[in-house]
């Protein structure tokens, strides 16, 4: 026992030792009315591993790596409620000025479906940063080769059609399948929607359990270059640039007039001082233009997506009109 | 480039001194985090990705893959000697690994636990280097009607982990199954038992259940006991050495988990854990004397060990030849491969042969690393249990409590660990057998949304379940396997009469 | 009429069976699936009532071991609560005063209360080993635990 408890004092030691040389004291940058006075607390409403996570490590990877915040910025975990939790804990630290958290088209949606009491109306939003969209895919010996294609037989016989998703109805996976869908003239309370929670949705596309599936752009593009499916559409509005993503057609361009964002960005508590906002606009611009995070985006097939408070803040009052007309239609909204 | 070819580079970067330096550092961070009771691979996969960004992604790559396969490794030690899963994977070791530490045997569990895990792993490698690309179409061969049918099979075991009254058995699964339900119901987003609170839209995690049901009974059982003399004897922590008939027991569960660990590893979504209660269902089935099961089996504690790390390298087919995570933890290490701008898929054998037989040549050195680095380090490990018993006690207490806190961030979820602490002591008061319990709850989730998936897809027809090969094979085996242990009752009752 | 033990479970498990059960017949309907959200819950609880009830006429199977389990001495039962209502406190401080100050309160206490009398040892152990892990965690995991009252 005394053995142990002497190798844990040394090992102790020199993690302390260890973590004390790397805390450096904050310097003074005059670049605005407000500086962070202390450590910045980023909140990601989800486990570690998956988007939100991801986005928010890698953003604060760069603003510390980068020098672009000089205060230590922890991410934090918040799992539960497919965001809720963490937006009800950041809800919490009414007027702060040092709590962030990443959002996307979910703090939308879950509110809409009934899920969780605070929307995106309840924080304040900072800066979008970036974008992603959603593609539809479908085996390559299917009969289809172009969403009209498809979706002229969903009209004529919607049952034999079934279209899978990561994500339960009334969220991503579905409701971007929806809406150019409903663009197209599709009966929407008629599709035929699955969801597989376990992220197994491509293998029940290639063994031919469903017909379709929605998922993001990046998730399509190695099957693509294997020609096992192919991409009927994506629903963003122009069309992307890199290799094979380049020859994703558009649902716009095939003739639906509707397109889908998963966009990514950054928001505060409620009631976040004018000073601190401006201040973190002007980082997260700065973050967008960096080259490492450019970087970053390119390695995950993100677009760049940037908007300021005020721009961020009308773009989602206009997703909520829109999406919560589509839930209506489907009596999903609540 | 030809296969050959290929798997000589791939060798030739698990071999390189920076290849072998890598492995070595994943298997240790690997090891290290999954012997911490609640950090499983996810999480030490997900720590593990940012330090790998701008990495040359072989080297990276290797070292990744070496931290996932180390820590469900790792995993089983607080399994074996607190009776604390800190992974779903490792909660069928705690059936027969508990048992064999408090016989006094804590040394003898934890270092056939680590040779099963090495043969597992080391066979699953050979058959992931030879099978690889053929297994591709094994992968994505099973629809929602065979899930469903697999499940159903899985949960045919609940009779056989029953400890005297099956009806027992099927109150508690019938329980954990209710449990599961908890939550957002993927299906349709309908809420379901969650009292408007926003904490269990997401449903009750497997590690709350686990760790409440087992490390927390466990616990209450200690403190009755604590000064009693007899509990005493039981910090011996014996010797290592494995005798020859011993090492005879072991070599059974341990070949045919290996392969069926394996092939259930290469099943998206299966994994680790159905892997493990499989393995160990099996073998209870097949041995000659089941009611050792349970109670410090040799059998019992290497078949889930060989199956949890046979699954593991069976995991990687999806992964790599297809780019389809088939679990949580692989979702996360598809993660890791796509900082290194590394996209697993169907090209990856032909475009990145280094990283493709790369990684899986380093998984031969990896679990040899592993064997060398754990059972050395057994004796020192199991000194855990020479701790005085209420200082363990609060020790254990402290960890289940990390464990939760450090995946939900939330004391929600410690409360709810607490309650199940409470449930699982009385269970075991009223000889409530907890493993249906455990098992209901992971198989009860994907029994129920695959059944609902194959009905939406069918519009109703039932005859889905029948129509493919594969599901209708499994429901007749999980049938069988159901009413085998019942004629089987019936038979030797007979006898006795007789 | 409820003499047997297991008679007295079955009743338990009865009204358990029963609440869910009128809990899943108030789930909301949802229009585009074949099977809805409360079939299988409806399933489970009719399972449960007949299991319970089976239960209710069963035989006792416990073996005399297992009997012996339920013996347990008054004062023990009070040594579990007590220890229960510390694990409580323990969770609900935990947020406010922090991992390191709680955990090393809750490891001397609960130690020193179930008999673990060398105070030296005993406050060694409690206050290093959670500044080992809260380190750890922190630092090199990058997983956050309250920080609490401490500045760091």
């Amino acid at each position: 026992m005394k053995k142990c408890l002497a190798i844990i004092s040394v090992a102790m030691l020199i993690v302390i030792l260890t973590a004390c040389s790397s805390d450096d004291a904050p310097s003074n940058n005059a670049s605005g009315d407000w500086e962070p006075e202390k450590a910045i607390e980023m909140v990601a409403p989800a486990g570690a591993g998956g988007g939100w996570d991801t986005t928010a490590r890698m953003a604060t990877k760069v603003f510390n790596e980068a020098g672009i915040i000089e205060e230590d910025i922890g991410v934090v975990n918040k799992p539960g409620g497919g965001g809720a939790v963490g937006w009800a804990y950041v809800a919490g630290f009414d007027g702060s000025n040092h709590n962030l958290f990443v959002a996307s088209p979910p703090i939308i949606l879950v509110p809409l479906n009934g899920q969780s009491e605070y929307g995106y109306d309840d924080f304040t939003p900072l800066a979008n940063v970036i974008a992603d969209y959603g593609a539809f895919a479908v085996r390559a010996d299917a009969p289809w080769d172009s969403l009209n294609d498809l979706f002229e037989d969903m009209k004529e016989d919607p049952e034999s059609i079934a279209v899978v998703g990561t994500s339960s109805p009334g969220s991503m996976d579905h409701i971007q399948f929806v809406q150019i869908a409903k663009a197209a003239g599709v009966d929407v309370t008629k599709i035929k929607y699955v969801t597989d929670p376990d992220g197994v949705g491509l293998t029940q596309l290639l063994n031919g359990s469903v017909e379709v599936f929605s998922t993001g752009v990046a998730e399509t593009v190695e099957q693509v270059k294997a020609g096992t499916i192919k991409v009927l559409g994506i629903t963003a509005e122009e069309r992307l640039t890199g290799e094979t993503l380049k020859d994703f057609p558009t649902a716009i361009e095939q003739g639906i007039d509707a397109s889908f964002v998963n966009w990514r960005g950054f928001f505060g508590p409620p009631n976040m001082d004018e000073a601190a906002i401006a201040y973190y606009e002007k980082k997260f611009k700065e973050l967008s233009d960096s080259e490492e995070f450019g970087a970053i985006r390119d390695q995950y097939g993100w677009d760049e997506m940037y908007m300021d408070s005020a721009e961020y803040k009308a773009f989602l009052d206009e997703q909520y009109e829109t999406i919560g007309a589509l839930l209506d239609e489907l009596g999903l909204g609540q | 480039m030809g296969s050959i070819e290929g798997i000589l580079s791939g060798f030739q970067v698990a071999l390189s001194l920076e290849g072998i330096l890598f492995v070595l550092i994943g298997v240790l961070v690997g090891t290290f985090i999954g012997m911490l009771p609640g950090l499983g691979p996810i999480s030490a996969i997900a720590v593990m990705i940012p330090i790998t960004f701008g990495m040359d992604p072989a080297p990276a790559l290797v070292m990744m893959a070496g931290v996932y396969y180390g820590a469900i490794f790792g995993g089983s030690t607080s399994s074996i000697l607190l009776n604390a899963p800190g992974v779903s994977g490792t909660v069928a070791t705690a059936f027969d690994g508990y048992p064999m530490a408090q016989q006094g045997k804590a040394g003898k569990a934890l270092a056939i636990a680590a040779i099963s895990s090495f043969v597992g792993g080391t066979v699953s490698v050979i058959l992931l280097m030879l099978f690889a690309p053929m297994l591709s179409s094994v992968a994505i061969s099973f629809d929602p009607p065979a899930y469903f049918a697999l499940m159903f099979l899985g949960l045919t075991a609940i009779t056989s982990l029953s400890e005297g009254s099956t009806i027992k058995a099927l109150i508690s699964a019938v329980i954990g199954f209710m449990v599961v339900t908890i939550g957002i119901d993927p299906q349709t987003g309908t809420q379901r038992f969650t009292f408007g609170n926003v904490n269990l839209l997401e449903g009750l995690d497997f590690l709350v259940i686990a760790l409440g049901l087992f490390a927390l009974a466990e616990v209450c059982t200690l403190i009755i006991n604590r000064k009693d003399l007899y509990f005493e004897n039981k910090r011996k922590i014996g010797s290592l050495k494995i005798t020859k008939d011993e090492f005879k027991e072991m070599r059974g569960p341990m070949t045919r988990q290996s392969f069926l660990g394996f092939l259930l590893g290469v099943l998206p979504g299966a994994g680790a854990t159905i892997a493990s209660f499989i393995g160990y269902i099996t073998e209870k089935r097949i041995s000659k004397n089941p009611e050792e099961f349970g109670r410090g089996s040799i059998k019992g504690l290497a078949a889930p060990e060989t199956a949890n790390n046979a699954a593991t390298s069976g995991a990687f087919v999806p992964l790599l030849s297809l780019g389809i995570p088939g679990s949580g933890t692989t979702a996360v290490m598809l993660g890791a491969f796509l900082v290194l701008n590394v996209q697993p898929g169907p090209l990856l054998m032909t475009d990145r042969p280094e990283i493709f037989w790369g990684i899986i040549a380093s998984m031969y050195i990896g679990n040899v690393f592993l064997l060398i680095l754990n059972l050395p380090l057994i004796p020192y490990i199991s000194k855990i249990l020479k701790i005085p018993r209420p200082l363990l006690i609060s020790l254990v207490i402290m960890f289940s409590i990390i464990g939760v806190y450090a995946i939900s961030f939330n004391t929600f979820d410690l409360y709810m660990l607490l309650l199940f602490g409470v449930v699982g002591f009385l269970m075991r008061l009223f000889s409530f057998p907890a493993p249906p319990f455990i098992l209901a709850f992971i198989l009860g989730g994907m029994m129920e949304q695959a059944f609902r998936q194959s009905l939406t897809i069918s519009n109703g027809n039932y005859m889905i379940f029948v129509e493919s090969p594969i599901a209708i094979s499994l429901l007749i085996v999980g049938f069988l396997s159901f009413l085998f242990p019942i004629v089987g009752h019936y038979r030797r009752k007979r006898k006795g009469i007789q | 009429m409820f003499k047997t033990l297991n008679q007295r479970i079955s009743l338990v498990l009865l009204v358990l069976a029963i609440v869910y059960l009128v809990l899943a017949y108030q789930l909301p309907s949802f229009a585009y699936t074949v099977i809805d959200a409360d079939v299988v819950p409806k399933g489970l609880g009719f399972i449960l009532i007949s299991l319970s009830i089976g239960l209710f006429f069963a035989k006792d199977s416990d073996t005399e071991e297992q009997k012996a389990r339920r013996k347990i001495p008054k004062k023990d039962i009070g040594t579990l609560l007590a220890v229960f209502g510390f694990v409580f406190l323990f969770i609900f401080f935990l947020e406010i005063l922090g991992f390191i100050v709680t955990t090393a309160i809750f490891i001397f206490g609960c130690s020193w209360f179930l008999g673990y009398k060398k105070p030296v040892t005993n406050a060694l152990v409690s206050i290093l080993f959670p500044l080992f892990m809260y380190i750890m965690f922190t630092k090199f995991l990058q997983i956050n635990l309250p920080q609490g009252i401490l500045p760091f």
